[in-house]
Formats: structure tokens, sequence, C-alpha cells
């Protein structure tokens, strides 16, 4: 590699800074340095006139490293490397530091100072300068093609758009016919119209005309090219990274042929099994050979083999037209090779015999909504008919009760957002078909936050259902009168009624889906403390999760309505085409480099790491080494921090660079406080300095700061060299615990704080000169009064006493 | 870290009521009515209802709760703070309620038997003769002294007044 | 057989004999030995939690460690002692800064609670330490034709958090416990309802009301008698008759008995040594339907 020839560039943002800094003597000064081959003047560099002088000097040969001393570097030095790249040097090859909030505007009132700081500033970026190598872009292959995890209304919609798109699309679902939740529910609120009819948004291809209200079977969804549907179906594990997933799925057999079938229903006439049907929410019976509804998909008979006889019978063999009963079909395993995955498993209903006072478990005639929504649906067990299930005669008297199991510490201490919508849709539509129904609702309060839902609630109110604000302490059961009685307060009268009812339907909660946990377990995901899949972030990035590949929609995240879960299905669509498009993933190697020389395969690094990115790997020896996966390395510098050998190192941040600036900027004082340094990562801590300076909060000059991806690759030696160096007191400023960009940064560096204090004492240095701040970005006055109160601590303690070690080295 | 709260300059009955051994949970209250329907008391007399007691203290009607006489027309079942949703802790609640009313010198005079009966001998009821009689004549062993003075020792650590008899309270 | 040491408190010794006559007799019986400490106090149950509700808490804790010198759990037969000073362990034991805030008090008297005993009531030492194999087996006069309401009064059950004697909302101990004697263990409305006992003396109509309630369910459901676990409860039911009798002028004649008495008499003790004459109402009828 050829000699660094450094351009530094200094701006004085239209000479305000040099009202303070005495550029003359910072341009002198920097001349002394060696290797710097030029010095630049200007109002600004990074853009315009400056920014060209810059490539112009790039582009004549007269530098290979770029030294800017800019403001707003967050987006300055993202400006100056573009152009560094473009006029053919790497951009890494650039240190950008901000002279004017960290060193003009905080020191305004000690211009000397401010400029011997400044000193030290530009000292300390040459240096790293120095010492910067060229960094390169990888790429990774990206498969064209995704797989949606959840068959239900977000799932498919998901898979529609994804499609749509011209990826390779693979829609699987656990249970024999798509639908999921909604396919049950009968009619969607506010609107009420056929849920069923909803279910995918036909294709744009494929319809001329561009509405969503298709079933299944008109909108041609099972016939789009790219799209793989795998029905009776679930993964059970997943092995690769993002671009390239491959997803091991288990088919249970469905015991016919699908390429045969012609779905005449022979083999339900003939077999002889009756079984509760869980569709119907088992107020009815169903054959051990089923399907769901006529419009399903896909239209292929299930045999349900809890129920079946099997060879004992072999009924629906014998009957069957076509051949296309297959008895000994058997489990398989297929596999499938993915760029991104889509999570989409939605909820379901919690079980409310947990609620023993309203005896959900052994009252036949208290049901939850959903299965009030298939006694409504036409469709459904009953015809349509309101009935009490104990004995089949029509029910008069129904009686709702909300939040059962939701808003309550005892359950689920959530509410669930869209009960009370669907006990209102499920009232008016009861009181439409019988207006001599006697329908109520007892509610803590009634949530009708959407649009449209207002008027639902008026309309409720309009048709002469009564509303009880009162939660229920208990149903039973009136054998006399034959019927239940719901004991409830209504608070607003402040009177006891005995609600008599045919039928109590509870509003559940909603909770997760089945197998969430598993399937956590299996993507690496992290869920809430509701249970429900943690976003990456719930207001900016609700579709993302912390694996780079895997996007989540629907239910899966939070209960919610169908115009949510569109929202949140196309969101979730479009986020997972990030790199499929392009069908490639390309990073920066600013990634961690481990010398597996130094290695002892101590296993800190791969459980350290926040990202699975370390692994261990057999070398032939029978030893194994870590080894960085560069896809999933996000640059952080944990493990850096972490491995007791030094064996890993983090390229842009070295430590021979990182040890270059602290000496550098704690070689020349200038003020009569003693010096502090502090290292600050990138994400809130350095900006908190930004904010500082642009909020222009005053601390002395005395107080250097430095910048590294993230406090957790902060080592204890580090520290000591700090002191070495001439630091009186060092800071260490980070994200809070539970806002750490790296997830276990902050938290990480605290720990080795707590242990570096321990080590400090055994050196005879005082361990309060060591201290751990964590702040948001926006805490500019909490760095400023933070550097102000070090500072004067670090005065009271007097000056440092290194203790001589054996080799008479302080 | 170093982020200004700015400081309550005036202790609301709730803030009271919450600063009370039993009485913290009472801002967790979202008066759905669970524990009025549970309450066995509540149904036979009107005067009494716990949600109503909790509300009112909410809205910080110190003297209306302290003086009336509902609070001491709970029986304790516990039925209520069983049911709440909320995991309120009512029937504690009512003993801080009644811990507080009492230092302000309302409370049923029974409580201040009970209270003489605790502080003389260890016991809210005597033990008269004719039962020690009767306990010799079952075979049942003679009763083990109380700890009488520790049993003193700490109520006054613990600030235990004695409520007087009212004429007013029943 | 683990020994236990036998908590009275204060209604017992003062007006129910019977019952802890009745309960030393079955424990006897079953191989359980009872020892009786020095120093044990009134346990502070809600009447004297409606005073001072945290020297109730120290109180409860100092007779606890009373209880941890002897190195012993704790058998309450009182319902109300049951509910004070097993409330105050597991609280105690679950929330450190109370504890530590209790000893504070406890040190005054030279004594630190460490939560290394439990408490349980009679109930709980008849299932778990006895069991209701070993119970029938030991049953020489099966009570065969006797109909039993259990009451289990509020305080055996509730706060079901910390007390953890069986589910609040269906519990089946002390059914199972009839049932293991013989008798038939009677389902009825509203059985796990309060009494009223603790209104007593000061809204007496309320009291006297929810008494009567358990009266007349008990007897529409059959019942031959009802089965008690607190003193309290009893007096509520058993004078209590007296004073519905008085008040509202219906007639229940439904003993009132308190489970120790019950399986005293299953177990082969003589009518005679029990002091069944001190109920109120008389338990005769109880008595007739003895195998």
């Amino acid at each position: 590699m050829e000699q660094p020839k450094i351009g530094v560039f200094l701006s004085d943002c239209g000479k305000q800074l040099s009202e303070i800094l005495d550029f003359d003597a910072l341009t002198s000064f920097v001349k002394t340095v060696p290797n710097v081959t030029l010095i630049a003047r200007g109002s600004e560099f990074w853009r315009g006139k400056g920014l060209q002088t810059i490539i112009d000097s790039i582009k004549d040969k007269k530098v290979n490293r770029v030294v800017v001393a800019e403001s707003l570097t967050k987006i300055s030095d993202i400006n100056i490397a573009q152009a560094v790249e473009n006029a053919g040097l790497n951009p890494y090859l650039v240190e950008v530091i901000d002279l004017k909030d960290h060193c003009v505007w905080p020191h305004q009132k000690t211009p000397k100072e401010a400029t011997e700081k400044a000193k030290a500033m530009l000292l300390a970026a040459i240096e790293r300068a120095k010492l910067l190598e060229p960094i390169e872009k990888i790429e990774f292959p990206a498969k064209k093609s995704a797989l949606i995890i959840g068959g239900g209304i977000a799932g498919m919609q998901t898979a529609v758009d994804l499609a749509d798109l011209g990826f390779e699309v693979n829609l699987i679902e656990k249970q024999p016919f798509l639908g999921g939740l909604s396919a049950r529910v009968g009619r969607f609120f506010p609107t009420d119209d056929c849920a069923i009819c909803i279910q995918p948004p036909s294709s744009d291809v494929k319809t001329i005309t561009h509405t969503s209200r298709k079933c299944v079977y008109r909108s041609g969804f099972s016939e789009i090219p790219n799209l793989n549907i795998l029905t009776n179906a679930k993964v059970v594990a997943v092995e690769g990274v993002p671009g390239n997933y491959k997803v091991t799925i288990e088919k249970k057999p469905r015991y016919v042929d699908a390429d045969k079938c012609v779905a005449c229903d022979k083999c339900v006439s003939v077999c002889p099994v009756e079984t509760p049907d869980e569709y119907n929410a088992n107020l009815s019976k169903r054959k051990a050979i089923y399907i769901n509804v006529p419009t399903v998909h896909p239209q292929v008979y299930v045999i349900d083999e809890d129920a079946c006889k099997f060879h004992d019978c072999a009924k629906c063999v014998e009957v069957c037209p076509t051949n296309a009963i297959d008895l000994d079909q058997k489990t398989e395993q297929v596999t499938l090779n993915v760029g991104s995955i889509v999570v989409a498993t939605g909820f379901r209903e919690f079980d409310t015999s947990a609620i023993k006072e309203y005896h959900y478990d052994d009252y036949p005639d208290v049901i939850t909504n959903l299965e009030l929504a298939r006694m409504i649906d036409g469709f459904g067990p009953t015809g349509g008919a309101i009935v009490r299930p104990s004995d089949g005669k029509p029910a008069k008297k129904i009686v709702f009760i909300q939040c059962a199991g939701s808003r309550d510490r005892r359950y689920n201490p959530y509410c669930s957002g869209i009960c009370c919508m669907i006990s209102l849709k499920n009232a008016s539509l009861i009181k439409e078909a019988n207006p001599d129904a006697e329908v109520s609702i007892c509610y803590i309060d009634i949530r009708t936050t959407g649009r449209e839902h207002e008027y639902y609630y008026e309309r409720a109110r309009e048709m002469g259902i009564k509303f009880v604000k009162g939660r229920p302490t208990e149903i039973y059961a009136d054998e006399e009168k034959d019927k239940l009685i719901v004991d409830v307060e209504d608070a607003l009268l402040k009177r006891f009624l005995d609600l008599e009812a045919d039928l109590v339907v509870l509003a559940s909660a909603m909770v997760p889906a089945e197998g969430t946990e598993e399937l956590a377990e299996i993507l690496g995901l992290d869920l809430e403390a509701d249970g429900f899949f943690k976003e990456y972030n719930a207001k900016l990035r609700p579709t993302e999760t912390k694996q780079k590949g895997i996007f989540l929609c629907g239910g899966a995240t939070f209960p919610k309505d169908a115009p949510t879960a569109s929202l949140h299905a196309h969101s979730a669509a479009m986020k997972a085409t990030k790199f499929l498009t392009s069908g490639k993933i390309v990073k920066d190697q600013r990634t961690a480099v481990i010398n597996q020389d130094y290695c002892g395969d101590c296993e800190f690094c791969p459980v350290i790491c926040p990202y699975g990115a370390i692994s261990l790997e057999p070398t032939t020896e029978d030893h194994f080494v870590a080894q960085v996966n560069e896809l999933l390395c996000e640059g952080c510098g944990v493990c850096v921090g972490t491995c007791p050998l030094n064996a890993i190192e983090l390229r842009h941040s070295r430590p021979n660079q990182m040890e270059a600036q602290i000496k550098a900027l704690m070689s020349m004082n200038g003020t009569s406080k003693p010096l502090v340094l502090a290292i600050c990562c990138q994400e809130c801590g350095h900006t908190a300095v930004d904010s500082s300076g642009m909020a222009k909060m005053q601390y002395p000059a005395n107080v250097r700061v430095m910048k590294v991806p993230c406090a957790g690759i902060v080592r204890v030696n580090q520290i000591l060299e700090a002191f070495k160096a001439g630091a009186q007191g060092v800071m260490v400023v980070g994200c809070k615990s539970d806002g750490c960009h790296y997830e276990v940064g902050s938290e990480n560096a605290e720990k080795k704080m707590d242990s570096a204090k321990v080590l400090l004492k055994e050196y005879g240095i005082e361990p309060e000169r060591l201290e751990m701040f964590k702040m948001v970005y926006i805490e500019g006055a909490q760095f400023a009064e933070a550097a102000k109160m070090m500072t004067e601590r670090v005065t009271k303690l007097g000056p440092l006493k290194l203790m001589v070690t054996e080799g008479g080295e302080t | 870290m170093m982020t200004q709260k700015t400081e309550k300059t005036t202790i609301s009955f709730s803030d009271e009521v919450t600063s009370r051994h039993g009485g913290e949970t009472l801002t967790a209250c979202y008066q759905c009515g669970t524990c009025a329907s549970s309450c066995p008391v509540a149904r036979l007399d009107s005067s009494f209802n716990p949600r109503e007691i909790i509300k009112l203290s909410l809205l910080g009607a110190k003297e209306e709760v302290l003086s009336r006489d509902a609070i001491w027309q709970c029986c304790s079942c516990f039925n209520c703070q069983e049911r709440c949703p909320q995991n309120v802790e009512i029937a504690d609640l009512i003993y801080a309620l009644r811990n507080i009313a009492l230092e302000a010198g309302h409370s049923p005079n029974i409580y201040s038997d009970f209270a003489s009966a605790l502080i003389a001998e260890g016991r809210i009821v005597q033990i008269s003769k004719f039962v020690e009689k009767k306990r010799e004549e079952y075979g049942l062993p003679p009763l083990k002294p109380v700890g009488v003075d520790d049993l003193n020792k700490i109520l006054s650590a613990t600030g235990f007044t004695k409520p007087e008899k009212t004429e007013e309270s029943k | 057989m683990k020994s236990y040491v036998l908590f009275l408190g204060c209604t017992i010794p003062a007006r129910q004999p019977n019952y802890e006559l009745s309960a030393r007799k079955t424990l006897e019986k079953l191989g359980v030995e009872l020892v009786d400490l020095d120093n044990f106090t009134c346990c502070c149950p809600p009447p004297i939690q409606s005073i001072n509700l945290e020297s109730s808490q120290a109180v409860a804790a100092y007779n606890i460690c009373l209880a941890e010198e002897a190195g012993l759990d704790i058998v309450a037969l009182c319902n109300g002692c049951f509910e004070s000073l097993a409330m105050a362990n597991a609280a105690l034991k679950k929330d450190k800064k109370l504890k530590a805030h209790i000893n504070e008090i406890l040190a005054e008297v030279g004594k630190e609670f460490k939560g290394t005993i439990e408490v349980k009531h009679f109930l709980q030492v008849l299932m778990e330490e006895i069991g209701l194999e070993k119970i029938k087996e030991k049953v020489v006069k099966p009570l065969s034709k006797l109909k039993v309401a259990p009451f289990y009064g509020c305080h055996s059950l509730r706060p079901s958090k910390l007390l953890q004697l069986d589910d609040p909302e269906r519990p089946t101990i002390f059914e199972n416990l009839i049932e293991a004697l013989g008798a038939e263990s009677v389902e009825y409305r509203d059985k796990l309802k309060c009494c009223g006992g603790l209104l007593k003396g000061i809204s007496d109509d309320t009291a006297l009301s929810l008494a009567r309630d358990k009266l007349v369910k008990t007897t529409k459901a059959g019942a031959d008698c009802i089965s008690t676990l607190c003193p309290f409860c009893f007096v509520a039911l058993d004078i209590g008759q007296l004073q519905v009798k008085a008040k509202f002028k219906e007639v229940y004649d439904m003993p009132i008995i308190h489970y120790s008495e019950l399986i005293a008499l299953a177990l082969g003790v003589a009518p005679e040594e029990l002091a069944l004459r001190s109920h109120k109402i008389k338990a005769d009828k109880v008595l007739e339907k003895l195998a």
C-alpha cells in the first residue's frame, strides 16, 4: 500500500467558526503533522465548490486519505463518502469530525481552549486516517422467492402482492384449508359484508373490475402460476441467512390425492364416523372425511386421522369414482429455498374456561363470539338460527359479556381491540333477523375507534340493544326458570341486575395462534410480553423483525380487524421485496474479523453476538475456532469487547485506530482542567454530543470525544491506555439499555465498566475516574451535565498517580 | 438519570390511601363493578357498594368516605378481591380506609372493645372462669400464657391507636 | 408423621372448646402430635386489621416466629386465624421489602421472621399429612346416611393467591373429606357465600339475612346438617338460627357441626366425649344417622 497522503479540509461555516477558533493556528499546526499533503480552508466542504475541491484533490492524486472538519457530520459524511467514491477513492478512507458542534459551540466562552482542543481533534482524525484501510462491498445472493407462513386474510394478501411482482411465492397453511379465522366469522365489520368473499383480493392481472370482493373461487387465487400453496403443512425447521433460507416443511397426509379428487361428496355420504366439527365451533358434527365449505381452497377432501377408522372401514375408498383416496399416504418432508419469510399466523380466541365463574366449560349455553358467528352464518351449523346449544330451542334472550379475559390482569392484561365491534356486529345481526330478541351487552367500556365504527354503535342503540355498564361477577343456571342468570351491577344505575339469558356470549380475548412460541424458536424471533411476535420497531417498522429476512403481518403481531390486517399485509409484502428485487444483498465489509491463531474456542463471542453471526467451526485439528458470517454481522463490535484473548477486531474500528485516536486526543490540554476522554457510541452517545453542541450547551474543553460503533466494543485495556495517555477521567457514553441499537451492547458495556472499576482499584486508580452514562440521543443536556460532573469529580480527586510496575514503567 | 420530575405539593386523598398498608392498589380500579356484584352485603344494603367507595376515594371525597357508616359494612369475605380483573385488593383497601377513619375518630364502638381486650389480655375475647372450668371438664389442657407484653410492644411500634367510644357511632 | 404446633386463637378457647376438643381427639386418633406453645397471642383477624393493618401483620408474623423457633408448621382450626397467619406468612415470603419492614418492628421484641414454616388449615393437615385413603381406613362409624352441606366460610379459601388451600371457585377438599367419612356431600346454591359472621354487632340485619340465606339454600338442597370450619361461621348459623327464628319466624332445625366433630364421630369417638350439647341447635339428627 502506498504511503498515506492526507488531505485536511477545514470548513469554517461562513466564518462562524473562525470567530472562535484561531484557524491560522490550526492550519499551522496541521502543517507540522507528518503525511499531511494538502490543507484547504473554506466555508463548507460537504457540498458545492468545497466538495469539488475534495474531488479534484483525489483525482489529481494529491491525497489518498481525506479528513474533513465539517458540521452535521451524520449527514455530511454520507455526502462526502459518496463523492469520494465517485472520484475513485475507497469511501472508507475518510474521517469527518465536527468542530462546530463538538468544539466551537460548547466552548464559545473559552476560544483559546477551544482552539487547543480543535488541534487535538484534528490530530486524532489525521492519526486515525493514516491507519484506515479500504473497505469493500460484498454481495450475497438472494433467492427471488418468498415463504408466507399462514393462509389467512393477511397471508393471502401478502402472497398475492408478491406473486404479482413476479416472485416465486410459497404459501403454507397448517389447516387443511385456507382462510384462517376470517373464513369463519361470517361478516366483517363495519360494512357487514361477507367475510369469505373478501378472503383474498383478486390479483390485478386476473380481473377486470378491480375489486377485492371475490372469494377464493372467483378470484382465481389458486391458479396464479408462481404461487405455490401448501395446506395441511407446517414449518419445522429454518436454517440459513436472509436471502437464502432453507425451510423444512412437514406435510401431513390428506389421504386424498389432490390431482384426482372431483369433490363429489360421495365419500362423506358413506363415512360411518361422526365427530364434532371444529370449523363450526363444535356446534355440529362432520364426518371423518370432509371439506369445510364448497368455495374453500383447496377443493380436495381431507381425512381427520384421529377420527378415521382407516383400513378397518375403507368405505370411502370403495365408493370414490376416481380412486382418489389413499389411506396409506404418509407425512412428507419438503424443503424450500427462499429469500424472505413472512409470518402471518394470526390469532385465536382465548380459552375462557379459565374464567371459572363464567362456566364456559360446563354450561353449553355459554358460548364465545366465534361460536355465535358460526350460528349466525347462514351456511353454518344451524342455518342461521340462534339457538341454545343445550336443547336446540330458539334463543330469545341473549346477553353479551365483554372483556372476557381481556383487560384482566389475571389472564390477558391488554385490550384485544376488536371485540366491542365484533359483539356489536353480532348483536345487530341477531336483532336484524329477530327483532323480538332481547339483546343486552354488559361492558366496561365500549371501544369503537375506527372509521365508521361509531356509527355501528349508534345503530346498535337504535335497534334497541340494551347496554349495561358493568362487568358481571358470575353466570349461574336457574333450573326452575330454565335460564342462565347473569349477575351484574349496572354501575350507572347503581342497581343489581339478574339478567335472564337463553344464551350468554363471551367476547373472549384474542391471543396468539397456537404454535406461536415454537415458531418463534424456529425462526429466531422474539415475542412481546403479551405473547405476540415482536416488531422491530412498533412505530416505524411494524412489519419487520430483528431477523433481516423475516417479516410479520396481520394478527400475528396483535389482534386487528380486516382493514388493518390488509394494510399490514401490503406493508409486509413491500418490505419483503427489499433484496428479492435485485436478487442480492449488498453490504459493506465493516464486519468483525477473527484471528484464528489467537482464538481459544472459549465460546464467549457466539453467545454475546446479538445477531447470531458468530459460529464455532471445526478446524482440521479437532479444534474449534470462531467464524463470522459477514451477512449477519452488523458491525457493532460487542464481540471485540468480549473476547478475552484479543482475537477479534472490527474493520474500520480496529484497536490500533482507536488507540491512535486516544493518544492524539489526550496529547495536548490547553485548559487548567484535567483531561477527560468520552468514548461515545455512534447511535445515542455521539449523537447526544452533537445535540448538546447544536443547542449550544456549555461544557469545558478538557472533555474530548471519540466515536465508536457501540459502547460494547470498548475493552478494559483501552481504558488503561487512556489513563496512560494522559486522561484523568474516562466516560463511556452509550444508549439506554432497552434502546440499544445493537440490542445488548449498552448493557454489556455497563457490566464491563463495573468490572473495570474493580481492576482500576488494583492498579491504584480511583474507580470513580471511570463512569458509564446512558442517554437518549436528544438528551444533549445530559451529556453537557455529565461532562461537567466528571470534570468536577476528577478535579477533586487530584492528579492521577499511576502505580509503578515491576518493570519500572508507569 | 437527571430528569427533572415536578414534585406534587399537595397530597390527595387517593395518595393518602395508596401510601397506607393495604391501600396500595386503589388507583388500578377502572370501575367495572365486578366487586359490587360479587358483594353479598351490597345486595342487601344499598348504603354499601365497594365500587362506589373506591370511586369516592379516587375522586378525593375524604370526609364522605371516612365519616359514613358504609366502610364498616364490609364483611371481609374477599369475594371482590378474588374476582377483580385488575387485582385491586379491595378488602385490604377497606381495612386501610377503616384505619384512616379510626385515626380521625370514626368507628363503631365494638372496635373499642376488641382493642381493649387485645391490649389487656392479648386476646380479642376474654376467657371467663366459666369457660376455663368447662375446658377442665372436657379434659382439655390448660391454656398457655399469652405474650401480652410482646404484643403491646409491637402495637406501640406500629402506632396502634385504641379507638375511643363515641355516642354518635353505632 | 409430622408434629404440628396448634394455633387456637381467641374465639375457640373462649367460646368453642368443642371445636378444640374434637380436633385434638381426631388428630390423636390419626397419629398427629400437637404441640402447644407459650406466648401465642390473638392472630389479629379482620376486626383488628380494621383498626391497624400493619400492627396486625406484625403480630401475625410474631406468632409465626414462635413456631419457626420450635421448628414446626402451624395448624390452625379457625378460618380467621388461618387467613391472618397464612396471609402474613405468604406475603412476607414473597415481598422482601415488606419482610424487612416487619422484621424491623419484630426486632423490638427480639424476633425475626425467616419464612421457614408453613401455616396449614386443619383440612390441609388431614388431606396432605394423612390423606383420604388412610382416613377412609380409619373410619369405624361411617356416616352413611348423612347428607352434609359443606360450608367453607370465606377465609379458608380467599384470598386464594395467598392462602392456596384449594381452587376458590370449585374447591373439592372439603367435599372429599366429607365423603371419606361415608357421608354424602350436598351441593347447594351460593355455597361459597359469606355467612355474615363478622357483621354481628355492627350490622345485625345484614348478618341475619346472610345467615338465613345459607339456611334456606341448604334446606332446599336436602341437607341434614351444615358442616363448618370456622367458629364465627358456627356461631352465625347456630345461635344465628335462633335469631333468624325470632326475626323471620322461620324454623330450620339444621344442626351446625364442625368438620372436626364429624370426623371424630366417624373415627369412633363417643358422642358424649365431644361436648355436642354445647350446640344451640342439637345435633341429634346427625347422631341418629351414625351407623
